[in-house]
């Protein structure tokens, strides 16, 4: 009896065995490709298929895709680049590919395209100079441009009908934008805000967006930042006193409203005009919201406004962990080649929501798209912010603390940007100090 | 003679197995407790941007932060504001549920568990809930208190939302996890012996006289060992703050463990970031030793012979 058991137990543990393996991914050579469409996300079946195609179109080369979250995204890719784990590919911020081209993390793709003879190469005139520009490193690309962000405004045309205007008399210019806005701001019997026509601080507009429309900066050639002129405070001021009728609480009341409710205040209707990406298109598509949308070029200032929105685009990158040969780096420039291409890149479009790079797939793939098309428009006026070595966040967790203390009016303009300066200036000196 | 060589290759035997046995735990600790501990010290004196390798600097790291940076006293100073105020005040919680708990009454074990249930449940899940509670224009709590500011005349309070009440919000919403040093409080209330209760009611005391001179007296082991556990977790406070206020408003709850935080993920100082740690490594010890200086005057031990 025991014997018998013992037999039918070795017999199943080699029928698992066997099972395990598989016959037809020996020999393939195995890259791996990590994106963000992890499991769970509409975009994951999508995304697969897109890399199940790549496997059943060839028999040299074996991909596997891993999807995190965006948010999760970051902390892995970073720790897998300072572990030497990297996958074969990999998804990241376009505005630091040169910290990881400097520090050798990234293969050189000017030497694989160049040395490229097949048919299917990477056509580097279909993507944006602006965008390639930003993935070079000496003279020499390390990355290719993914996606192409762009930030635009948009408006929901039924409530602007409904107060009898039309898409003619939407705003080009600063003054227009709080003219035009303030049509549409309502307040109920207990003075809560209940709809807001337009804020310069909701969405994704941002400081640096409104400087940069000025001709501004926030850092000079040099890295060094600026902050420090009288017209920096303008446009600071400019934001702060766009919706000066209301109270900070009654302001403060309405965004924490919109917080709650978890969604975008625009696709929730509580804002008429907005500053955002693409990926708000994505957010009203996939809420089926049943309002009327456009998007329009964001007005610039009165005088000598410039056309110019913040870009910030995701890179992919070939990872050398120092362990990768020849041979891995030839089929991982293959899968790279394959999905910087045409087809692929409208097929990406579709998984994701994003506005790819690639200039004339998104052309035919926003044809009968007008939101995306006019999305599409401005990401040539897209500019992306540049990296600072001592504060990468510049914009984020270390302007951040200025901006909310002078929104909640605890210091003016100048003082606010006088103190956001020192600031950045201190973190260059601890950086020189250590590097 | 024979039989003493025996005894020893035994022993020496039971040596190997023994050590064997433990290879598992002290292969763990090498790995990942004294390698990572180790290395962070080395790092902590390089520049480390977690891409290229580390390149020794000296001291810069912790010279740097001692004399240059402002954002890192001023984490400093939250966070010992958080000790301060979190860990009597959790002690306090603790030992007031375990009191009102120590009762012989019907289901008591079921409300134990409902007070022990915080502790086992995703902090980021508890954060988010405090969120809306806490909430100044929409949240329950101030809905509830709304008829107080109204007869005083008061604005609702802004809780997190506010500079000068954002650290205090935090400590509030960490005493929901207070139910897990109840526990420990509760088992060692249970340990002492009635008879003591019996002799002293027999002298006349009530409730109070007794958890005074009973009760907290031989808490004491367990009270310190929870002061010993709060200051160690109340240094490291982060989550919290991070999912609820960002640190903010205005940096009032950018905490020391958030700095570390950023100093590594955000700004790639490796080296920084791990000259932190040390930092607060040495501070946590620092204290946690004074306060086991003052063990033998205020933990009672069992009578002296």
């Amino acid at each position: 009896m025991k014997k018998i058991f013992t037999l039918i137990v070795n017999v199943i543990l080699i029928f698992i065995l066997v099972a395990c393996t598989n016959g037809e991914d020996s020999g393939k050579i195995k890259i791996n490709f990590w994106h963000m469409s992890p499991v769970g996300s509409p975009s994951y079946s999508p995304m697969r298929r897109i890399i199940n195609n790549y496997n059943n179109s060839q028999d040299k080369v074996l991909v596997t895709g891993t999807g995190f979250s965006f948010w999760d995204y970051w902390d892995k890719i970073g720790i897998a680049i300072s572990s030497k784990t990297t996958p074969s590919l990999g998804l990241s911020t376009i505005d630091d590919v040169e910290a990881r081209a400097s520090g050798k993390v990234l293969f050189n793709l000017t030497e694989l395209i160049d040395n490229d003879t097949s048919d299917n190469n990477i056509d580097l005139d279909e993507f944006r100079d602006s965008q390639l520009e930003f993935a070079t490193y000496n003279d020499n690309l390390y990355a290719m441009p993914f996606s192409a962000t762009a930030r635009a405004l948009y408006y929901n045309l039924d409530i602007i009908e409904e107060k009898g205007f039309s898409e003619e008399d939407l705003p080009t210019t600063w003054s227009e934008l709080k003219t035009f806005a303030k049509n549409f701001d309502e307040v109920d019997s207990q003075g809560r805000i209940t709809r807001i026509g337009f804020d310069p601080t909701y969405g994704n507009a941002t400081y640096h967006g409104w400087l940069w429309q000025t001709g501004l900066d926030f850092f000079d050639e040099d890295k060094n930042p600026t902050l420090n002129t009288p017209k920096h405070a303008e446009v600071l001021d400019w934001i702060k006193d766009f919706n000066s009728e209301f109270s900070r609480n009654q302001l403060k009341t309405f965004g924490e409203g919109n917080e709650l409710l978890g969604i975008n205040p625009f696709a929730s209707e509580r804002v008429v005009m907005i500053v955002d990406d693409d990926g708000l298109n994505q957010k009203i598509v996939d809420a089926n919201a049943s309002f009327n949308y456009g998007v329009t070029t964001i007005p610039i200032p009165d005088e000598d406004g410039v056309n110019v929105n913040w870009g910030s685009g995701f890179s992919i990158e070939m990872y050398d962990n120092g362990k990768r040969n020849e041979e891995h780096k030839l089929a991982a420039f293959d899968f790279l080649k394959y999905l910087m291409s045409k087809e692929v890149q409208i097929e990406l479009a579709i998984a994701n929501g994003w506005l790819m790079s690639h200039i004339s797939a998104m052309e035919e793939y926003t044809e009968d798209k007008p939101i995306l098309k006019a999305l599409l428009k401005e990401v040539d006026n897209a500019r992306d912010k540049i990296y600072i070595p001592y504060a990468p966040s510049w914009h984020g967790n270390d302007w951040q603390p200025f901006y909310n203390a002078f929104l909640d009016g605890e210091k003016t303009a100048v003082k606010t940007l006088e103190d956001a300066r020192a600031y950045y200036l201190r973190k260059k000196s601890n950086y020189e100090a250590t590097h | 003679m024979a039989k003493k060589t025996t005894l020893t290759s035994l022993k020496k035997q039971e040596g190997i197995m023994g050590y064997l046995f433990a290879s598992p735990w002290i292969l763990g600790i090498i790995l990942f407790g004294a390698f990572p501990f180790l290395a962070s010290l080395y790092i902590s004196f390089t520049s480390y941007d977690m891409i290229q390798a580390p390149r020794f600097i000296g001291f810069a790291n912790y010279r740097i932060l001692f004399t240059n940076d402002d954002i890192f006293w001023l984490s400093l100073g939250n966070t010992l504001y958080h000790v301060l105020i979190a860990v009597p005040l959790g002690m306090v919680v603790g030992i007031l549920l375990a009191l009102l708990l120590n009762n012989k009454v019907k289901g008591m074990s079921i409300y134990r568990t409902l007070f022990y249930l915080p502790n086992v449940v995703s902090i980021v899940a508890l954060s988010l809930l405090w969120l809306w509670l806490f909430q100044p224009s929409f949240g329950i709590i101030n809905e509830v208190l709304s008829p107080i500011y109204k007869l005083f005349k008061l604005e609702p309070l802004g809780w997190y939302s506010d500079k000068s009440l954002s650290k205090f919000t935090l400590i509030l919403m960490g005493l929901w996890t207070s139910g897990g040093s109840m526990i420990i409080y509760l088992a060692q209330m249970q340990d002492i012996p009635t008879s003591l209760y019996e002799s002293a009611e027999i002298d006349g005391a009530g409730f109070l006289k007794k958890t005074i001179y009973i009760t907290l007296p031989l808490m004491t082991p367990s009270i310190f060992f929870n002061f010993i556990m709060g200051l160690i977790g109340g240094f490291q406070v982060f989550t919290l703050a991070y999912i609820v206020t960002n640190g903010g408003p205005g940096r009032s709850t950018y905490y020391y463990a958030y700095y570390l935080y950023d100093q590594m993920m955000t700004d790639r100082n490796m080296g920084m970031a791990s000259a932190m740690a040390w930092i607060l490594l040495v501070i946590i010890l620092v204290i946690t030793l004074f306060a086991l200086k003052l063990n033998k005057y205020v933990v009672y031990l069992g009578e002296e012979n």
